[in-house]
């Protein structure tokens, strides 16, 4: 029953008026960690019908809360203490920030009478994460929190979605009050220029060189159909940020692949070559357009986007279209005569068709993740960490929809991977998620194994170990004269034997011809696995646009 | 390049705050700053802002403010003359 139509009549306590909102909110899972500041909401949880998820780290909480938010498309829960339980959420909510995603961060906050004073575990968590957030909150009166929660559910999942802050003092959540009723703002719909999708499709209609550029944008607004089929009914080809994986349809003919700094040659070259560049959802990242006056050179720009200050932000665009993808992408369909394009598409396609042939005895990382994403299909969510792996995963993984591949996009937060993942096997336990980590990104935050064991969540980790922080060592290597720097992690810990101390069964493969059992063993085991799989130090990502070059200009792919 | 900017907003915690922190982020300097409270639920606040970005883009971002309700970007009133010489101004 929604509660709010019995607020005028009840009297709880601002705790339990903070779970009766969660609840209505739908929320089943949060992820969080108890201190001293938000203690009674702690004490309300006891009565409560969500599941409380206890990580080992509250950055843990926010990562796991982005995660379940990023698999399952509802807003993802966290709950911390004040002081360095709120600063320890802080990396978590930027990273969904970054990403928009959408999130609720709730965190408890020293007495009212006490903020100011410097009190014990005080910290102002308001103002240090004013940059990071869509919204916040400091909730002063009992009256106001069952209000606040709803409009922030309100706010996180609304446009364009994001992360949004609750502080909670501690008398607050512990008086009792009738709540008052959530006030809804709606925002204005801004949809860019009135005569805009006419123009778009004049626009389409009179290029000859049309491209999709897919974005993050295009999964988060449930646009994968509606784009698919335009690229079906069109021919369009299409190229994809990191974070629009698994939009396009992975077999689909003219799908080009990633672009940007460890993109594609096909996508990359497709950009520089396009006379009209489709912005779907994306944001001209620096990481996927490379020296910006450098890219698309000879295109114009037609940007749409749910959030209108994206548009004309870093490049101009000819037509700007603010609202709905889902409304907008079939609005463009129509008869194309680019064939001569398409022709092009596919030989660039045929010429950077990506190799496995790798020689040598040692696991060759594409080969593996590309062959355990193909035996696993559909059923796969990947969640990456943070470094050469997540590149490799972008590159060889195949994705069937954006929903099944978590990554750090935009923060790029090493210890993403694994918190990552148990949220998304939470959210999803129809799934079978696989934790791709490397040895530098598992150890920031290792402790969530003990969570994984804890509740038996069949968390699936591929721990790429080349004993180095690879993709520093990389750029190390190839910018900085090979001047090593604090790259070398060879004293790791054993970690199966680590991983067995959690509780988790562990195995190690260090050599190609074990790759098919493992990737077996990793598809039929029931429960939590750790697979640590041995790889080369001097591997390295290839093809990469070095920092401050165009994206015609990549090493490590034929002409 | 100077612009400025007219914005009314909600009277609620951190509203200020989050207004002048965005601008800031965004590569604007704040050159003049005025805030008025015409009423107890709300802000209008006139902003002199320095940049060399696009100000219609930043009037983009600070309308996606949930407490932003109103942004309009003004001209800047034309420069006055060039003085004769040396004059001192106190302000």
């Amino acid at each position: 029953m929604d509660g709010s139509r019995q607020l005028s009549t009840r009297v709880c306590t601002g705790a339990q008026w903070l779970l009766q909102a969660l609840e209505e909110e739908g929320c089943e899972v949060m992820f969080g960690y108890p201190g001293g500041a938000v203690m009674p909401v702690y004490d309300a949880l006891v009565d409560s019908s969500i599941r409380h998820i206890l990580v080992r780290h509250e950055q843990g909480a926010a990562l796991a809360a982005d995660g379940y938010a990023r698999a399952s498309g509802k807003v993802g829960v966290c709950l911390a203490t004040s002081g360095p339980g709120a600063t320890n959420l802080l990396t978590g909510i930027a990273n969904a920030f970054l990403d928009s995603v959408p999130m609720v961060a709730i965190t408890g906050q020293v007495q009212t009478m006490v903020m100011g004073t410097d009190a014990f575990q005080e910290v102002d968590v308001f103002g240090m994460s004013l940059p990071v957030v869509k919204h916040s909150y400091i909730v002063r009166r009992a009256e106001d929190v069952y209000a606040t929660v709803r409009e922030a559910f309100a706010i996180a999942r609304s446009g364009r979605p994001g992360p949004v802050l609750i502080d909670l003092p501690k008398d607050v959540a512990l008086a009792s009050a009738q709540a008052r009723a959530p006030r809804f703002k709606h925002g204005a719909d801004r949809r860019g220029e009135s005569d805009g999708l006419m123009r778009a499709r004049a626009l389409l209609a009179t290029a000859k060189r049309p491209l999709l550029y897919v974005g993050g944008g295009v999964g988060m607004a449930n646009a994968e159909g509606p784009l698919r089929s335009l690229m079906r009914s069109t021919g369009l080809p299409a190229v994809y940020t990191l974070k629009g994986l698994g939009s396009v349809d992975p077999d689909a003919p003219f799908n080009l692949g990633m672009l940007g700094m460890h993109g594609n040659p096909a996508a990359n070259h497709a950009v520089q070559e396009c006379d009209l560049l489709i912005v779907a959802g994306a944001r001209f990242d620096d990481r996927a357009t490379g020296k910006l006056d450098t890219f698309a050179p000879g295109a114009r720009v037609l940007h749409m986007d749910i959030d209108a200050a994206e548009i004309g932000k870093l490049r101009k665009a000819d037509v700007g279209l603010g609202g709905k993808l889902s409304e907008q992408l079939p609005a463009l369909a129509q008869p194309l005569h680019i064939s001569e394009w398409l022709r092009r598409c596919r030989s660039l396609k045929l010429k950077h068709a990506e190799r496995y042939d790798a020689p040598g005895e040692g696991v060759f990382a594409p080969a593996l993740l590309k062959q355990l994403s193909e035996a696993g299909g559909n059923r796969l969510i990947v969640a990456s960490d943070v470094g050469q792996h997540q590149m490799w995963v972008a590159q060889h993984w195949r994705v069937p929809r954006a929903a099944a591949h978590l990554s750090s996009g935009g923060l790029g937060t090493m210890g993403f991977g694994l918190p990552a993942a148990i949220g998304a096997q939470l959210a999803r336990p129809d799934a079978c998620v696989v934790c791709v980590s490397g040895d530098g990104s598992i150890m920031m935050n290792i402790q969530e194994l003990a969570t994984l064991k804890r509740y038996g969540i069949p968390v699936k980790i591929v721990l790429l170990d080349n004993a180095c922080l690879g993709m520093v060592r990389q750029w190390q290597e190839l910018f900085f004269a090979e001047r090593y720097s604090e790259v070398d992690l060879s004293d790791n810990p054993d970690f199966a034997v680590l991983a067995r101390a959690f509780g988790i069964p562990a195995f190690t493969v260090d050599r190609a011809d074990q790759v098919p059992a493992a990737i077996e063993r990793l598809l039929e085991e029931d429960g939590p696995l750790f697979c640590h799989v041995k790889i080369d130090p001097r591997a390295n990502v290839w093809p990469l646009v070095p920092p401050g070059k165009s994206n015609a200009q990549m090493m490590g792919c034929a002409a | 390049m100077s612009v400025d900017f007219h914005i009314e907003l909600d009277h609620s915690e951190g509203a200020l705050l989050r207004l002048l922190g965005t601008i800031e982020r965004r590569g604007f300097a704040l050159l003049n700053l005025a805030a008025d409270k015409p009423d107890e639920e709300s802000y209008l606040v006139r902003l002199r802002l320095g940049g060399e970005r696009d100000p219609l883009v930043l009037c983009r971002q600070l309308e996606r403010l949930v407490e932003v309700r109103v942004v309009k970007v003004v001209p800047p009133p034309p420069e006055p003359p060039p003085s004769p010489g040396f004059q001192a101004t106190w302000l």
